[in-house]
């Protein structure tokens, strides 16, 4: 029996940027988060920290595609002071506005909304005809087990995630965590974060779910 | 010898601290220089006679609010400003008088902005707001009631030829007129709004007629870090809007739920562009009291309402959403460009 999928936030989102007509162009990642999606093999469970952050992730990126209209009206405005802007966002809203700063805006608003509502539309489908499970919801996600992983790992939105997990795989058969996050939820990474629960919360008998990184797969 | 003062003095000195903005008991007995029973005890017969009103604040001390009664959500005015209109809405019925005519509500508020806005009538220190309809006086414009010459205007004479000026130009419909006092001050996000409202009043539009509006629309949308959910519910109305469009369903089958979120959206945006109103003037209120005492219960109660459109439109678009099919979605090779520039951005 194959074992359920706990999926993260990531894998969603970039499942949404997969479009067949660009197959062959498409950043390597988009299509293994593609291909784990589209060959599902086991159940997929999504957890309600998950669904809040997929809206806040579709929000900010409307923001972005706004403050870089906004710019091509008025090239004065300075993305640097801008509150809605993270310093990682910074090089890619210059990018999109370098490509399309010559461009007339009532164009490229359409561009930037046919790229929104396509992946929101791909989304709302996977949660309604692919989801099998939406779990913990976000009033009973624990702070004491987020604030544990947040000993390990930075990103606020990964811990409620992840604690969601542990809370969930204390009463289940395992099942696998599905990431597409490098960085955050690397193995190493992982594997620290198992190690500090070993060590420190141990009484506290949480069971980590296998990690399946789709950043670290061929 | 000491004076004591009368009860009806003291209501007096409450009402006249009220002026600026609401106190707590302690902050009024301070000013009017009383104790806290007499001052709480004014206040009651105060409130019961529709004077005052008490608001809770945040740390839970009674405050006190004058009600006005006769200024947009009781912000206040001074006493001058209120003469000074008082005036200018006399002198406005008696042209429309001369002329055998009373002016609508619209038509009254607006005439009395021409005349505000024209420099050359003395008056531009009386404070506007941006609200529904467009500019208006932040007093309350009332056509039924009847209003005296409080004080003398420098240039009457020229207020005067403005109104008239202004009735003989003035269009047969108040929406012309509304149209074109935004058009006027060049509000693009007024301009794009009245335009909506006129496709969706039709029985019959393309779906590009009002897809193309509500591009423009989302271009004129601020995006404000102090009021995010301004931009924030403005896009997700209009992704309800677009994904049914791209799921192929004809949107005037829809007109109900579109008009009726639309319309609740533009009530919230209003209300946001009369506090711009406030805080950008001559004489900028302070923005936290402006939303503590004024305007923030208003602001909530008509997000709810607009949450509530929402989900009515979001589950007519999850009844369609099994007819999406991604890949008979035709996309630009500029989409792919976008997506490749943000390959491995998740929103972190």
């Amino acid at each position: 029996m194959e074992k359920d999928n706990f999926l993260d936030t990531n894998v969603i989102f970039s499942y949404s940027n997969y479009h067949e007509q660009f197959k062959d162009d498409l950043p390597p990642i988009v299509g293994k988060c593609y291909n784990f999606i589209s060959n599902k093999r086991g159940r997929f469970i999504v957890c309600f920290a998950a669904l809040e952050e997929l809206q806040e992730i579709i929000i900010k990126r409307a923001r972005i595609h706004k403050i870089v209209l906004d710019k091509i009206q008025d090239p004065n405005i300075d993305f640097e002071n801008n509150s809605f802007l993270s310093k990682r966002d910074i090089p890619r809203v210059k990018k999109i506005y370098e490509k399309f700063k010559g461009y007339k805006i009532e164009v490229v608003v359409n561009y930037f909304k046919l790229e929104r509502r396509l992946s929101e539309l791909v989304i709302q489908k996977f949660l309604e005809n692919m989801t099998d499970e939406r779990v913990v919801p976000i009033e009973q996600i624990e702070t004491v087990i987020i604030n544990e992983i947040n000993d390990i790992i930075t990103n606020r939105a990964d811990c409620k995630i992840l604690a969601s997990a542990l809370q969930i795989q204390k009463s289940r058969d395992l099942f696998i965590f599905v990431t597409a996050d490098g960085k955050d939820l690397s193995p190493d990474i992982y594997n620290s974060l198992k190690e500090h629960f070993e060590i420190n919360h141990k009484k506290e008998g949480h069971i980590f779910p296998e990690l399946l990184n789709l950043m670290f797969t061929d | 010898m000491v004076n004591r003062k009368s009860s009806e003095q003291i209501k007096e000195e409450i009402l006249s601290c009220l002026n600026e903005c609401p106190l707590s008991i302690e902050q009024i007995r301070l000013k009017v220089d009383s104790n806290w029973s007499t001052v709480n005890s004014h206040l009651d017969e105060l409130a019961r006679s529709g004077k005052v009103k008490e608001l809770l604040s945040n740390d839970k001390a009674k405050i006190y609010q004058k009600i006005l009664g006769d200024t947009y959500f009781d912000i206040p005015i001074t006493e001058e400003e209120r003469k000074k209109f008082k005036t200018l809405f006399s002198l406005i019925l008696q042209e429309y008088k001369l002329q055998g005519k009373l002016p609508k509500r619209t038509c009254f508020a607006k005439c009395a902005v021409q005349v505000i806005k024209d420099e050359s009538s003395g008056l531009s220190d009386l404070p506007t707001i941006w609200y529904l309809y467009g500019m208006i006086p932040q007093m309350i414009a009332d056509p039924s009631l009847e209003y005296f010459e409080e004080v003398p205007l420098k240039n009457k004479q020229k207020i005067k030829e403005i109104i008239i000026e202004f009735i003989k130009n003035e269009p047969e419909s108040t929406k012309k007129l509304n149209q074109n006092q935004h058009k006027k001050y060049g509000e693009e996000l007024y301009i794009v709004a009245d335009e909506i409202f006129t496709v969706l009043s039709k029985k019959e539009w393309n779906n590009s007629e009002l897809i193309e509006l509500l591009n423009k629309f989302f271009i004129a949308c601020p995006i404000d870090f102090d009021f995010p959910e301004i931009f924030d519910l403005t896009e997700k109305v209009f992704s309800l809007i677009e994904k049914l469009d791209l799921l192929g369903e004809k949107l005037c089958e829809h007109r109900k739920e579109i008009l009726l979120t639309f319309d609740s959206l533009w009530k919230f945006i209003a209300l946001y562009k009369l506090y711009q109103s406030k805080i950008k003037c001559k004489n900028p209120m302070n923005k936290e009291h402006l939303l503590k005492f004024y305007l923030g219960n208003f602001i909530e109660s008509r997000k709810t309402t607009l949450k509530e459109n929402i989900a009515e439109l979001n589950t007519t678009y999850l009844n369609n959403l099994s007819k999406f099919d991604a890949n008979k979605i035709k996309l630009p090779d500029e989409v792919k460009e976008i997506r490749k520039i943000m390959e491995d951005w998740s929103g972190d």
